[in-house]
């Protein structure tokens, strides 16, 4: 029975990893389908979907706001001498 | 002409443009990089291309405009050479996580987050756990979160600047972000 649930299920290790393929490739309809079906009756992938998710959500506000945030007006003086002193 | 190199000294110009620039280009290469120290050395490495001259300023376009093409150029090869370094125990996540039938481990499932999740947003102190958790990412696993979320480029077009295949990136940000939740589950949720 095992077996037979593995030829058409999806893993949870394949599972997750579908879910983050899906963020930088499109899945085919297939794998679309078993993502879909694996993640109806697994709570856990359910929640890690979820999670992914909340996470992407979070790291695009945050990476850019940190970006921005630490940006210094001005480098500070002796740096550029530190360059110059290179050249 | 501050925009000209003056042939007889070049140097001099160079270092004009060092006055001129360098801010501007250290804020760039930041906000590409988020490390103030990667920043640093990228501008740095910028100018010294230019003074050792393997490239040629040939007036087509401002001093400015062609110096950032170099920093641009630099802070690709950052990242091209990131991922060349070998990841170490890359697998070693999955092991964790998984059985050998690739089912979650017992004491490993996803646990459901807190229901108000979508707030912990505005949390200065989850924003600190999860830069943390990042910290502890191997370099190449950092980055591949640093360019797939610092700009809307999609993953063929960030592969295609970088010379990786699809495959490879989106592996990696997989292996990055399980490690991520398992971190941030670990670090916040079950405190």
């Amino acid at each position: 029975m095992n077996r037979l649930m593995y030829s058409i299920m999806l893993s949870c290790k394949k599972a997750c990893e579908l879910i983050d393929k899906q963020s930088v490739i499109k899945l085919s309809s297939k794998e679309k389908r078993m993502l879909h079906m694996h993640t109806s009756m697994c709570r856990a992938c359910k929640a890690c979907k979820k999670q992914s998710s909340i996470l992407n959500e979070f790291l695009i506000k945050n990476i850019r706001s940190t970006s921005e945030t630490h940006v210094p007006q001005t480098i500070n003086n002796d740096f550029k001498q530190q360059i110059i002193s290179k050249l | 002409m501050q925009n000209l190199i003056d042939t007889s000294n070049p140097t001099a110009t160079i270092k004009n443009w060092v006055q001129l620039y360098s801010d501007s280009m250290c804020c760039w290469a930041l906000h590409k990089t988020s490390s103030e120290e990667t920043a640093k050395d990228l501008v740095q490495e910028s100018f010294l291309a230019v003074v050792q001259s393997s490239i040629k300023f040939k007036g087509e376009s401002s001093p400015k405009k062609w110096l950032f093409s170099i920093l641009n150029n630099k802070i690709n090869d950052h990242y091209r050479n990131s991922y060349r370094m070998p990841i170490v125990d890359s697998n070693k996540i999955f092991e964790t996580l998984f059985d050998t039938e690739e089912n979650w481990k017992n004491d490993q499932k996803p646990q459901q987050w807190a229901e108000d999740s979508e707030h912990i947003f505005d949390n200065l102190e989850f924003q600190t756990s999860l830069k943390n958790c990042m910290g502890k990412l191997p370099q190449n696993w950092h980055s591949a979160i640093q360019l797939k979320f610092m700009e809307e480029k999609n993953g063929e077009q960030i592969c295609q600047e970088l010379g990786i295949t699809n495959t490879n990136f989106w592996q990696i940000l997989h292996r990055a972000k399980l490690q991520l939740r398992k971190c941030i589950e670990v670090n916040w949720f079950k405190k």
